[in-house]
């Protein structure tokens, strides 16, 4: 099985090239990464696609093992992730870009958008997804009033995925106090793929 | 179904002005007072639909804070066998 080093890269790095091999040798391969953000990304994206993954810690990195599941052909497995991709995953997805609600004044906005993400707990619909890019990340960190109630989102299944860039950019990285880190990859594939995409 | 935001004991201080409960929050904030200013619960009633949420423990301070500087709520309820009742209705200047 082909194996790539991803190791050093930062995302989305890894998760094109991992992109990239699997359409060269669609029945697997392995992949090193580096533990944290590169791994999580390439295991859910290859998860994503249909295939099966399997980790195995290699000192500081990870050797990822992704083969195409049992009884479905790489061809198949293949073509099903083409079809799905472009369609949707009937997800409702909620893009939150700032840490601010509407424009005008910024007290007020800061105000609304903790207020809306509380009464998304009070809601009975809600999103699959929550993507928090921009100043939005800082609405997941460590301190934030809104990390209780993203955390009781993310108890009842609501995924809640942060900017990998933009907890970098804030110089919030190691403060991520609810949900997984991700990249533009993952997230525009995301946009893409869900039924529907509101954005605050 | 929908989860709750107020856990059964709690006290919630209901504001009608969205300025006066900002500056409610801000005092208390800055007194490193523990409450959470979050929207009203459906079950409740309030015009601009915001409420210091706080524990029987910060009871004294925050109640005593908010009437010292004048910054009494429209009403304070607590979360009592699920239920939101009313303990006091203050009357006030709303502003």
């Amino acid at each position: 099985m082909k194996t790539i080093d991803c190791r050093g890269q930062s995302c989305p790095a890894p998760v094109i090239a991992t992109k990239k091999a699997l359409e060269e040798s669609a029945e697997g391969i392995c992949v090193q990464v580096d533990d944290g953000a590169p791994r999580e990304n390439v295991r859910r994206f290859a998860s994503n696609r249909g295939y099966q993954v399997s980790e195995n810690a290699q000192g500081n990195s990870w050797l990822l093992t992704i083969h195409s599941v049992e009884g479905v052909t790489p061809a198949a497995a293949s073509a099903a992730s083409e079809q799905i991709a472009p369609q949707t995953t009937g997800d409702r997805i909620l893009l939150i870009t700032s840490n601010i609600l509407g424009y005008g004044a910024d007290e007020l906005g800061r105000l609304l958008m903790k207020n809306f993400i509380f009464t998304l707990l009070e809601t009975e619909t809600r999103p699959a997804r929550i993507l928090l890019l921009n100043s939005g990340v800082l609405l997941a960190v460590h301190g934030a009033e809104t990390v209780e109630a993203l955390n009781r989102l993310a108890e009842q299944g609501v995924e809640i995925f942060s900017c990998g860039i933009c907890l970098d950019y804030f110089a919030k990285k190691d403060q991520l106090a609810v949900g997984q880190v991700t990249n533009m990859f993952s997230t525009a594939e995301q946009l893409l793929s869900a039924a529907s995409v509101i954005k605050l | 179904m929908g989860m709750e935001i107020v856990v059964e004991g709690q006290y919630l201080a209901v504001f009608n002005s969205t300025h006066r409960v900002l500056k409610a929050e801000a005092l208390l904030k800055a007194r490193k007072n523990q409450f959470m200013l979050i929207p009203a619960p459906r079950a409740i009633q309030a015009d601009c639909g915001l409420a210091l949420r706080f524990d029987p423990d910060q009871y004294d301070t925050i109640m005593y804070t908010l009437s010292e500087q004048n910054l009494l709520p429209a009403f304070l309820c607590q979360l009592i066998n699920g239920t939101y009742t009313t303990i006091k209705e203050f009357q006030h200047e709303n502003n």
